[in-house]
Parts: C-alpha cells; sequence; structure tokens
C-alpha cells in the first residue's frame, strides 16, 4: 500500500489511541473541512465514530473530529496515533506518517492546494519527512 | 505558587526572582512572588544568554492571563511591542540607551510569547483580545504620555490601544507593520509558503512540531543570519520549547485578512481609518532589506496615513529589523523623543 486510505474501524482490543496532532479550527480555509466531512461522510456520520486510515508505513491513525455550537461540524480534528497499549510510540515514524497524512489531504482538497507546494514548503522549512525516501 | 521543588528551578531563577522581589515595585505591577508563576518559563533561557537579558522580571495579571514585562529606568514611558514569533529580547539592545536617554522603558511579552503565559486552545487568541490585553497593562501601570514602538502584530495592537486611548499617548513608532483591512501584501495571498504554511493541520505540524516560524522563520528574516545564529537563535526557540506552547505563531497569521469576511476586517478598517484623523507625533522606520513589509508599500502608506510623521528612515534590517540595527533604532528614537521635548510635544 502505497497511499494513506481511510479504512472502517479496526479493532481496538489491546490498543490505546496516542495523541498526534490537533487542529482547533479546520475551517480556517473552508475547502479543508469539506474534504473531511466527504472522506468521512460525516454529514451523515455526525459525532458517531472517528475516522480512521491507514498509512503507507502500515499505520493507523484516528480521526477525532470535534463540534463547537454555532459553527458547522466539524470545527476541529485530533489526529492520534493507534498502537499497542503498553508501547512507547516511535517518534520518527510518526512524524512521517503525519506528513503522509497531510500529503494525502492536501491532494484530496485540490486545487489550488498541491502536493507540490506542500512539499516545497516543508523543504524551505527543513522538515525532516520531506527528505525521505 | 512557586514551585522549590522544581528541579528545573536554575540559579538564575533564584536571583532574577530575588533581584524582582527586592527592586523597588511599581504601582499595582504583580511581582513574581505575589502570582501564580510558572518556573520552567524563567528557567529555560541558556546561561550564554542570560548575561544579554539582565533585567528583573515582572508579571502583571491582565484580562484574565499573565503577562510578563520588564520595566527599567525613569523618566517617559516608552512601550516596546513584538510580534510573532518574537518577545522582548528582540528589545535587548534598545533598551539601555533608552534608559540611559532619560526614558522608563516598558517591554511586554504578549500573552502566548516569551515569558509570558501560552493559552493552549486557539479561540484564547484573538486580535480584539490582545489589545486588551495591552490595555490592561498600560492601565495597571497607569501610564501616561506613552510612546509606543509597534513591529509586526505589536501594530495592530499597539496602534488599537493608541486609538482607543489616546489620552494616555504621547507618541507613535511603526516598524515593519500594517494597519488597513486587506492583505498586508502579496506575499500573504499566495500559497507557497505562506497560505501552506499556517493551513488547518499543517500549521500546527510545520510551525508547532517544527518550529518552523519560531526557528528557521525569524532565522531567514534577518540580515546578519550568522551573528543572529550564533547570539539570538536559541532565545527565541527556547521560549518556544515545545508544540503546543508554540500556537500562537500559526494563530497570528490566521488573523490576516484575505478578504472582506475575515474575522478581523472590520477592526483594520477602524484603525486605519482612525490613524488617519490622528495627530499624535509619529516616527517610521524600516528594513531596507524587508522584502515581505517592503518600506516602498508599507513605509510609504504609513506616511500616507501618517503624512506629519517623522521619516521613513531607512535602516539594515529585514522584517526583524531590531536583530540588525537595534543600536541605530534606538538612536533614532531618541533623538525623536527629544525633539518632541525641545518642542513642547509638537512635532
Amino acid at each position: 500500500m502505497t497511499e494513506v486510505t481511510p479504512i472502517k474501524m479496526p479493532n481496538l482490543e489491546g490498543k490505546r489511541l496516542s495523541f498526534a496532532l490537533a487542529e482547533d479550527r479546520v475551517a480556517h480555509y473552508p475547502e479543508f473541512r469539506d474534504f473531511f466531512v466527504r472522506t468521512f461522510d460525516l454529514d451523515r456520520k455526525g459525532l458517531s465514530e472517528p475516522g480512521f486510515v491507514h498509512t503507507p508505513s502500515g499505520g493507523v491513525y484516528a480521526f477525532i473530529f470535534i463540534g463547537r455550537s454555532g459553527a458547522p461540524f466539524p470545527t476541529g480534528l485530533e489526529i492520534y496515533a493507534v498502537v499497542d497499549a503498553l508501547e512507547p510510540i516511535d517518534g520518527d515514524l510518526l512524524d512521517r506518517d503525519l506528513w503522509s497524512i497531510l500529503r494525502w489531504m492536501i491532494g484530496g482538497i485540490g486545487a489550488p492546494w498541491t502536493v507540490e507546494d506542500l512539499d516545497r514548503t516543508g523543504r524551505l522549512y527543513r522538515v525532516p519527512a520531506t527528505s525521505s525516501p | 505558587m512557586l514551585k522549590y521543588g522544581d528541579s528545573s528551578l536554575s540559579l538564575w531563577s533564584v536571583r532574577s526572582i530575588f533581584v524582582a522581589a527586592s527592586a523597588p515595585m511599581r504601582e499595582q505591577a504583580v511581582g513574581p512572588v505575589e502570582g501564580t508563576v510558572t518556573i520552567q518559563s524563567d528557567s529555560v533561557l541558556p546561561a550564554t544568554l542570560r548575561d544579554r537579558w539582565p533585567y528583573a522580571p515582572r508579571y502583571a495579571n491582565v484580562n484574565g492571563w499573565r503577562m510578563h514585562y520588564v520595566d527599567e529606568g525613569e523618566g517617559e514611558p516608552v512601550v516596546l511591542l513584538h510580534g510573532n514569533p518574537t518577545w522582548g529580547f528582540l528589545y535587548r539592545d534598545m533598551i539601555a540607551p533608552l534608559v540611559s536617554a532619560g526614558r522608563r522603558v516598558i517591554v511586554p511579552d504578549m500573552i502566548g510569547f516569551g515569558l509570558s503565559e501560552k493559552p493552549t486552545r486557539e479561540q484564547a487568541h484573538c486580535l480584539d483580545g490582545h489589545t486588551a490585553n495591552l490595555t490592561a497593562l498600560m492601565r495597571q501601570l497607569d501610564l501616561t504620555r506613552i510612546t509606543l514602538v509597534c513591529h509586526d502584530w505589536g501594530g495592530p495592537t499597539g496602534l488599537s490601544f493608541a486609538m482607543s486611548n489616546p489620552a494616555r499617548v504621547r507618541a507613535l513608532t511603526i516598524m515593519s507593520t500594517w494597519a488597513w483591512p486587506m492583505p498586508p501584501a502579496e506575499f500573504h495571498t499566495r500559497i507557497f509558503p505562506w497560505r501552506m504554511m499556517h493551513a488547518p493541520l499543517i500549521g500546527p505540524y510545520l510551525l508547532g512540531n517544527h518550529r518552523a516560524l519560531a526557528g528557521r522563520g525569524v532565522y531567514l528574516s534577518v540580515v546578519d543570519r550568522e551573528r543572529f545564529a550564533d547570539t539570538a537563535q536559541a532565545a527565541y526557540e527556547t521560549v518556544l520549547p515545545d508544540p503546543a506552547t508554540r500556537l500562537l505563531t500559526w494563530v497570528w497569521p490566521r488573523w490576516i485578512p484575505l478578504d472582506e469576511n475575515a474575522r478581523a476586517f472590520e477592526r483594520f478598517k477602524w484603525l486605519e481609518q482612525e490613524l488617519s484623523s490622528s495627530k499624535l507625533p509619529a516616527l517610521i522606520i524600516w528594513g531596507r532589506e524587508d522584502e515581505v513589509f517592503d518600506a516602498a508599500t508599507f513605509a510609504s502608506r504609513f506616511k500616507r496615513l501618517l503624512p506629519h510623521a517623522e521619516g521613513p528612515h531607512l535602516v539594515t534590517g529585514r522584517h526583524f529589523l531590531q536583530e540588525d540595527s537595534a543600536p541605530e533604532i534606538a538612536r533614532l528614537i531618541g533623538s525623536f523623543l527629544d525633539r518632541l521635548d525641545a518642542n513642547g510635544g509638537k512635532q
């Protein structure tokens, strides 16, 4: 598997959700919110369950969507790595997985947002994941 | 409450707190021993930087937040305001010359930066709230005849304070900032790198996890990068040690209006209108090498808004011009104030 792929809720027995990244304002640019609504069918599912994705490294991540009174759902988003309950995370692997997720997100949002511009921005600020194979 | 059992409590912290507690207290200023103090904030400066920031830390509860500031010298107050992602350290080489020139120099750290409290939720930050934070400090210190020195987000916040509290303000100094509603520069409308850098999830990742702005961002925005890396960069990075402490570095960019529906559009519209009728004496100083807030566009626009202003004076500097030209900027401000004194406050 070479792409980030949405998956159904995995078996979470013996696992924990390890916090990875949070966004308080997912609709700062509305097309970002639209992407998550579309990808995880949020207009229908609402808060009933998290979204899950599988990354190229084999990792599984949960997307917990957050609502705020008076604003379209979701307003925020937390990303968690699904890991073995008592095992620490691999920070480098987590960082590369998050970068993969961001590239997948930008690709899904589409023009004028491009993966090429994301990669250029990452290289400008010397993000290690941009030099990963 | 002081955490004396905290293993990170350094000798420097103890010394600074002792100095602050034993120094003459300004009226209503809250010393660090009287309020809640996060020792982490006071102990993170590397030893090599402590000599460059020898000022007694002071704390005030402003608008519900713990604000750090320094307050040095005697005389009419000069308030030095920083922006994103810096803190009072940006003015380290301007404090002593201004104090020597007979001014009282007050340098607050914006809530969310420096040694001030750092809220952990984006919704804790808004433009008007930051102006209210500054207003609270100015009122607690009961400052009048203030000369405000505004840089970056210290511009919209400081100038909003000045326009809403004109009786407390004597003069303005404006550096590398803006005060009008439409995008400040073409740069801010571009996806690469500006809008991408602080986009949803990407902002927390790049600017939070990878401190893109507090680290490399400032480095790229000075002229003498080697000197900056050797003498100053650590001071900006170490006070924002963890992703959560860097929240405001990606929140402020999101407050720049890009269209008429933006949250701050009306506030900037008001600010531009108020400034256009302001008669406060003003001084404009700009970095000659500033590519983002370029002098030809921005300093000139401020000059049109405040035609009576002195300047623009161009100095060596990109956006963080204080890093390259602090002594010259201090001299410009000092001589500007001396002329005001000599002319009975008139420009």
